[in-house]
């Protein structure tokens, strides 16, 4: 059951792939991108998790016996991690929402083929 | 060195751009003028100083470690400045201090500048961050803040081209940074850790074949941001859609930055994995793709950005090659194609500044209007082709001589390399020499007769920059002397890694 | 855009105390427990956003106009810089906790850790509500 996590990860990061090729409506790729993030953020978490450990929160009885702490404690380095990337998706996906809002303002339309091409 | 000089050159623009919209809503209270502007231009030029005061140190073979929070790395976040390091910030913060002095004008007819200011202080300190760091997430926090920066800028007129600009670099400019933190993850998991230097100690006892997955991630991810062929669908249109100083700032320095990534990253951490062969081949179809693709173009701003595609493949083909003189002229090339794309872009925002349009087939005849601006197009133009006595000569020269020097050694592709370049440098003279007669030569269409010279302040960037291009050119040693040390920190991992982890 | 119905904005106007309460909680004790800043200003400016939702703009830019948060924002940005100055200028590196780190576990300790929470819980609260608001009247997605 250790790997149950990683092939989670795995399955919304090729799902998130998934949508962002083949889906052809902004709201379904924005959807997409999310979905690829959180996969990703699902394989940080799993690197540093480790069954039946506790949070990594210094307390004075972990303190006491250092090597305690470091034998029982989950890494808490992907977690910052986890969480500087989830405030940076935050921002992509404000950003990429209120373009889609301009965009269907401009063309009435959120499909990707309906929206005018660039000319060459 | 001024002291904290490598936190204090990220911590500069990030306060700038935290201070712009306080300063816009203060001055339009107080009815003052251009209040944004100059804070802009006094950050950058702070900027400027703070990394040139870095100099004397790195150019006598130090490399500076600072300690952020005063954690020891391998645990905290440090900065390491090396050659390579600070030879990218100085292009980065040059070329931004130009473009906050060209906006000054450019950007005169838009609304909004709050945020244009506000978005293009948090980009530099995002610039900033990625070349400065020692930290391989930080770089992809840096990474994502510059990129964010940028997609809000491409889509900063708000128009339905630059929108749709927006929208496509977004989506696929954040799936390349989603590659890259999954190559992140990965290292994460495989080494434990994420300081470049440790990293770098590190990786070459792990197993070869279960670093491919993260190296692969990792050339996705920065291909894409770099815009190498077949990644580069996101940059013609976003060159074009962005305002023209933002255009001209993506082509110098966001390209460098990128590149200094892909170096810094690919090169350093995964080096030993015969890394050179791809980044070469790469770097050939990009060249050659890139210039095939300017030739048929009718937009100016359009052809420019084939161009910066094609010149990225020269750097990343003189790089790939692996030997002292190659990754010379392929840094050489970078630091040039710094000075004349960022020059031309500004030039064509000048056109569009005065005349509207970056149309070529609805321009002509502007040498009449325009001479000044005709002559640095000239320039710019014979520069990005290699024709001698300029500098974009010197560094393909470099290049041609790595690559006979290489095959002399027995690797015939180093011919092959020579060959290509050459080749791709009559279709850059041929698409440039286009452009050149279609904006500045022939029949000059009526409503263009009284358009007039662009302004004083947006030639003087342009000036500068072409007098570097001719400096260079003539004096290439100077160019060579700047790039030594880059090229030294490049090959010197061994040194990176002892100083980056505190001489340990 | 208009409000909502009338016990949608009782249930909103009952539950905006409290969830406000909780966010600030969330962020003022963001040293002592998990969650901080971002999940604190997340739940603020949802708390508002609730309240925009069941009122109409109108009402709740009386509480935290556009320019307001603006300068919120910008606020909250400068205070995480100049506390980071504070380790410069006390000759050390940037960031670094030079404030008295206090007695564990209680509520005034750790530093400047509380204070950093608190910029950073001003700076969500006030960013969270602006891309909110420019959604709404479409000034466009400037974060």
């Amino acid at each position: 059951m250790m790997h149950f996590n990683y092939i989670i990860a795995m399955l919304l990061i090729t799902l998130g792939l998934y949508c962002l090729v083949l889906k052809r409506n902004l709201i379904k790729l924005i959807i997409g991108l999310a979905i690829l993030t959180d996969g990703i953020h699902m394989f940080l978490i799993s690197l540093g998790y480790r069954m039946e450990g506790i949070a990594a929160i210094v307390t004075d009885e972990m303190t006491s016996v250092p090597s305690n702490f470091a034998a029982r404690a989950v890494d808490p380095v992907p977690q910052a991690l986890v969480l500087t990337s989830i405030v940076i998706n935050v921002c992509i996906l404000a950003l990429a929402l209120s373009l889609s809002i301009y965009a269907y303002r401009y063309y009435g339309t959120l499909e990707l083929e309906k929206i005018r091409r660039f000319k060459e | 060195m001024i002291p904290h000089a490598p936190i204090l050159a990220i911590f500069l623009p990030l306060f700038a751009a935290f201070l712009m919209p306080i300063i816009g809503i203060l001055s339009r209270k107080r009815g003052v003028n251009h209040a944004r502007e100059w804070v802009a231009i006094a950050a950058v030029l702070a900027e400027l100083v703070i990394v040139g005061s870095m100099l004397s140190e790195v150019l006598s073979g130090q490399i500076i470690l600072y300690k952020l929070g005063n954690w020891d790395p391998p645990w905290g976040i440090a900065l390491v400045i090396d050659g390579l390091g600070l030879f990218a910030a100085l292009i980065v913060s040059g070329i931004s201090a130009l473009i906050v002095g060209y906006s000054f004008v450019s950007m005169e007819k838009d609304t909004g500048l709050d945020q244009y200011y506000t978005l293009l202080m948090l980009m530099l300190a995002g610039m900033m961050g990625v070349v400065l760091t020692g930290d391989v997430f930080n770089l992809y926090v840096f990474f994502e803040i510059m990129s964010i920066a940028a997609y809000a800028l491409v889509a900063f007129r708000r128009n339905w081209q630059s929108i749709e600009a927006g929208l496509k670099y977004l989506i696929i400019g954040s799936l390349g940074t989603s590659f890259i933190i999954l190559g992140v993850a990965f290292l994460y998991g495989l080494a434990g850790s994420l300081n470049i230097a440790h990293l770098a100690q590190n990786l070459p006892f792990l197993p070869a074949t279960t670093l491919i997955l993260p190296l692969g991630l990792f050339v996705i991810g920065l291909g894409i941001k770099i815009a190498m062929v077949p990644l580069h669908m996101w940059m013609p249109d976003a060159y074009q859609a962005a305002p023209p100083p933002v255009a001209a700032l993506f082509s110098g320095a966001t390209a460098t930055v990128g590149l200094y990534a892909m170096l810094r990253v690919v090169y350093m951490l995964f080096g030993a994995f015969g890394i050179g062969a791809m980044l070469a081949g790469l770097g050939l179809v990009t060249m050659v793709l890139g210039a095939l693709m300017a030739l048929v173009q009718r937009d100016l701003k359009r052809l420019l950005a084939y161009s910066s595609i094609s010149q990225i493949g020269y750097v990343l083909a003189g790089v790939g090659l692996g030997t002292t003189l190659g990754i010379q002229g392929g840094l050489f090339h970078l630091l040039n194609n710094a000075i004349y794309k960022t020059m031309l872009f500004m030039i064509a925002g000048t056109v569009v500044y005065r005349v509207g349009t970056s149309n070529m087939d609805k321009l002509g005849g502007l040498w009449k209007n325009m001479p000044v601006t005709g002559a640095l197009f000239g320039v710019g133009a014979l520069a990005i082709s290699g024709v001698p006595p300029l500098n974009g000569f010197a560094s393909k020269w470099t290049i041609y001589m790595a690559g006979v020097e290489a095959g002399q050694g027995g690797h015939w592709p180093g011919y092959a390399i020579t060959v290509i370049a050459l080749i791709t440098s009559a279709l850059t003279l041929a698409y440039f020499l286009k452009a050149f007669s279609n904006i500045f030569l022939g029949q000059r269409p009526g409503h263009l007769a009284d358009v007039k010279e662009s302004p004083r302040s947006m030639m003087f960037p342009i000036m500068l920059l072409g007098v570097l291009c001719v400096v260079f050119g003539i004096l290439p040693q100077i160019g060579i002397d700047l790039v030594r040390p880059a090229q030294e920190a490049l090959m010197n991992s061994g040194g990176y890694i002892s100083a980056g982890l505190g001489g340990m | 855009m208009a409000g909502m119905s009338p016990i949608v904005r009782t249930t909103a106007r009952l539950l905006f105390p409290f969830t406000f309460l909780f966010g600030a909680y969330v962020v003022i004790h963001g040293h002592l427990t998990p969650g901080g800043g971002f999940p604190g200003g997340v739940i603020i400016a949802a708390s508002f956003v609730m309240l925009v939702l069941a009122y109409g703009i109108e009402r709740a830019q009386e509480r935290v106009g556009f320019t307001r948060a603006e300068v919120l924002e910008s606020i909250g940005g400068l205070t995480i810089a100049i506390l980071g100055l504070f380790g410069l200028l006390a000759g050390v590196a940037f960031l670094q906790n030079v404030f008295p780190l206090g007695e564990f576990g209680r509520l005034f300790s750790g530093g400047n850790l509380p204070l950093l929470y608190l910029a950073v819980g001003v700076k969500v609260t006030a960013g969270i509500l602006l891309i909110f608001y420019a959604m709404l009247f479409g000034f466009g997605g400037e974060e």
